[in-house]
């Protein structure tokens, strides 16, 4: 029993120093959130009073640009970077909350057209990206796992594939980064022309859900644009992440088939396991908010607490875009992601012109 | 003849996805119950 009890006082410290050593990095994602959303404030006042035209940049853009001039100017200290490593976390917490702000109805409305435009994008992505990984040599693992997190959801589909398909953690390493450093740019290109070609809010929302890889980038792009096109490039990009286990399940079968992965042999469960818990939570809200179990200012206090949880996570976005780290990988898995992601979102828009010409979405 | 090891810490605790939503879901709790009336943004 002492043997039980002293191996309890020796697990217990670790989980209560892991979570005090999250503290200082939380901290400087809200500090660097807030220092966001208080420029935005001070810039539109200070223009509004002295009758300057100047456009609206939202404290996401602030925020981001403010945690990547951190990052790369100065060295971050180890001590914070487990916080900030949260901000994946924080995004999922909003993800779920955003719920209350979809009726069910809607999210099975746009979710079901999404879901046949995603059909439709993940096809082409992983036909073009796996043609494209042949034709620059690149390792059939590592076009694998590009081919992926071009196709359903960056890191994290890249994560998932890497065990399913026994991958190298060098490869998985160079995937993330060409994922991330091309999300990096989408962030601040699709605003751009989306604002060029005179996009409405719907159509900008459903063409960076399908088009921008990585959660945390898709929702910052859709929000830069206007909080319609956020809200709407989150309920595609999550439709697209609720692919993730099918996807990450057929490139199992096939490493399985040409011997480079061991047989899936319960196919429901690697599905069941690869589901991201968060779309269920997403849904479960939303079915709350359908039955009407909140009150019109809970649903406020509901959004409020999912704009915090996004204002951590676009601190975060910028706080980890180290482009030094980002780049020294080597440079053809990003001129084969490079050439991917374009050509993916020419596709994608193309797809979301005729979704509209359809759907009038 | 051994017993099987214990799973890795690790594989036991829940994800990141798991601890999200229950965390999301404490919070709508706490707002439904009355308990978080206002958050100002």
């Amino acid at each position: 029993m002492s043997e039980a009890i002293l191996q309890t006082e020796t697990q217990a410290p670790p989980l209560l120093a892991k979570l005090a050593g999250l503290i200082p990095g939380i901290a400087l994602l809200a500090a660097v959130g807030l220092l966001g959303k208080i420029t935005e404030q001070t810039i539109n006042g200070y223009c509004k009073a002295h009758q300057i035209i100047f456009p609206n940049i939202e404290y996401v853009l602030w925020s981001i640009l403010i945690g990547m001039v951190i990052a790369n100017v100065t060295r971050i200290p180890a001590l914070f970077q487990a916080g900030i490593a949260t901000y994946e976390f924080w995004l999922k917490v909003g993800i779920v909350l955003l719920g209350s702000r979809f009726v069910l109805g809607d999210v099975l409305k746009l979710g079901g057209i999404s879901l046949i435009l995603v059909v439709v994008e993940i096809a082409g992505s992983l036909v073009l990206m796996l043609w494209l990984g042949r034709l620059f040599g690149l390792k059939p693992k590592l076009t694998s796992l590009l081919a992926v997190g071009t196709s359903v959801c960056g890191v994290s589909a890249i994560i998932a594939a890497q065990a399913a398909i026994d991958a190298d953690d060098e490869d998985s390493a160079l995937a993330i980064s060409a994922i991330l450093a091309l999300g990096a740019f989408a962030l601040f290109a699709f605003p751009v022309i989306g604002h060029f070609l005179h996009m409405s809010d719907h159509s900008f929302g459903v063409w960076t859900g399908l088009a921008v890889d990585n959660t945390a980038e898709t929702i910052a792009a859709g929000a830069i644009y206007s909080d319609t096109a956020g809200k709407i490039a989150i309920l595609v990009k999550t439709a697209r992440n609720a692919m993730i286990g099918f996807v990450v399940l057929g490139f199992a079968i096939q490493g399985a088939r040409h011997g480079l992965t061991g047989e899936v042999k319960n196919r429901t469960a690697f599905l069941v396991a690869k589901f991201p818990r968060f779309v269920l939570g997403f849904l479960a809200i939303s079915l709350l908010l359908s039955i009407h179990a909140f009150s019109k200012g809970q649903v406020a206090v509901l959004a409020n607490l999912s704009r915090w949880a996004f204002l951590l996570t676009f601190a975060g976005i910028g706080l980890r875009m180290n482009f030094r780290q980002l780049f020294r990988q080597g440079l053809r898995p990003f001129a084969v992601g490079a050439l991917g992601e374009v050509l993916i979102a020419f596709l994608t828009l193309g797809l979301v012109i005729g979704a509209n010409a359809i759907w009038k979405i | 003849m051994t017993s099987p090891p214990d799973p890795p810490a690790a594989s036991r605790a829940p994800s990141l996805d798991t601890l999200a939503v229950l965390l999301a879901f404490l919070l709508a709790a706490l707002v439904r119950l009355g308990l978080l009336k206002s958050i100002p943004w």
